[in-house]
């Protein structure tokens, strides 16, 4: 059997191939000329700070994204399987990447000369609310989301015919949302108060 | 000529229902720890053991590292048992979904700080 390539098809890896080495040519040209050294800034937790909110990050999208799969799954008008299955993959590894580098960053939350001291001495209510919940909500997107991600995944089309299993997904996906949210709020806010 | 397109076998609910409940499981531990924790101080020294036993820089963010690890051990431990009892069967969705609601219910309520503190020093 002769396998031949869909029309059109070289086109298209030619086309991300340029884009890559563009790319590629672009990042190293950033990496020589720009000061790249003072981009996280000059704490000793620079980088555990930026690995969090860059995890964070991406789980805000995800998460956001997932909601409106969730509300046309609902309807039963969910789109493309594919998209949606690689969306709740990506959203399950952001949340574990955002919940243990979020445990590498309590390390100097919780430190001698740590925000937590300070919010102890001066505001108690600050961490033993807010941010004591905030640790626990966190934990909350890991399980939700890695089911979410598990039944779209086991069940792929099957979730069409099955109603019930996928409301349940879409449920998971806003309650994902919906913890991100209330971590993601407090932690910015704490952060605002005063950072590790 | 017409070519008729075949759907593939449904699969059973059983390892669906039981992803869910364990998920809510998991939380419910969470939940249970924390206020274990606050209500008694050797068991808040035994989650840190429990920390300290696997989890890098368990040391130095205290009793969570421990919570973290029953609500981890739990989730994985009862997904694993509900997935084995129920692989091939037909559970409902539904009831599993409804149960994991109240769950993470209870669990989010557990560990509000106002709610833990009350109920452990009660």
């Amino acid at each position: 059997m002769e396998l031949r390539p869909e029309p059109g098809a070289e086109p298209t890896r030619a086309l991300w191939i340029a884009v890559a080495v563009l790319g590629l040519v672009g990042a190293a040209f950033i990496a020589v000329t720009a000061p790249l050294d003072r981009l996280l800034g000059t704490g000793a937790e620079a980088v555990r700070s930026a690995v969090h909110g860059l995890a964070a990050g991406v789980l805000m999208v995800t998460a956001t994204i997932g909601v409106f799969q969730a509300y046309r799954m609902f309807l039963g008008r969910a789109g493309g399987l594919g998209e949606v299955q690689a969306g709740s993959v990506v959203n399950a590894i952001a949340a574990v990447v955002t919940v243990v580098s979020g445990n590498w960053l309590y390390i100097p939350y919780r430190s001698a000369a740590g925000p937590r001291q300070y919010f102890l001495q001066v505001n108690p209510d600050v961490h033993k609310v807010f941010f004591e919940f905030k640790e626990f909500a966190a934990l909350f997107v890991v399980p939700l989301s890695v089911t979410a991600a598990y039944l779209l995944v086991r069940y792929g089309e099957d979730l069409a015919r099955r109603r019930g299993l996928s409301t349940v997904v879409a449920l998971l996906l806003v309650l994902v949302f919906f913890y991100f949210a209330v971590a993601f709020g407090l932690g910015a806010a704490i952060t605002k108060l005063r950072s590790v | 000529m017409m070519t008729e397109r075949r759907m593939a076998p449904r699969l059973p609910t059983g390892p669906a229902a039981a992803a869910v409940v364990a998920a809510g499981l998991g939380l419910m531990a969470l939940g249970l720890s924390q206020v274990g924790a606050e209500a008694s101080e050797s068991f808040k020294a035994w989650l840190q053991a429990v920390g300290n036993a696997w989890m890098p820089g368990a040391g130095g963010i205290g009793p969570y590292s421990g919570k973290e690890t029953v609500a981890l051990v739990v989730w994985c431990g009862t997904w694993a048992g509900l997935h084995f009892a129920w692989r091939r069967r037909e559970v409902s969705v539904t009831v599993a979904g409804v149960a994991a609601l109240i769950l993470i219910g209870l669990a989010t309520t557990l560990v509000w700080p106002p709610v833990t503190e009350w109920l452990a020093h009660r």
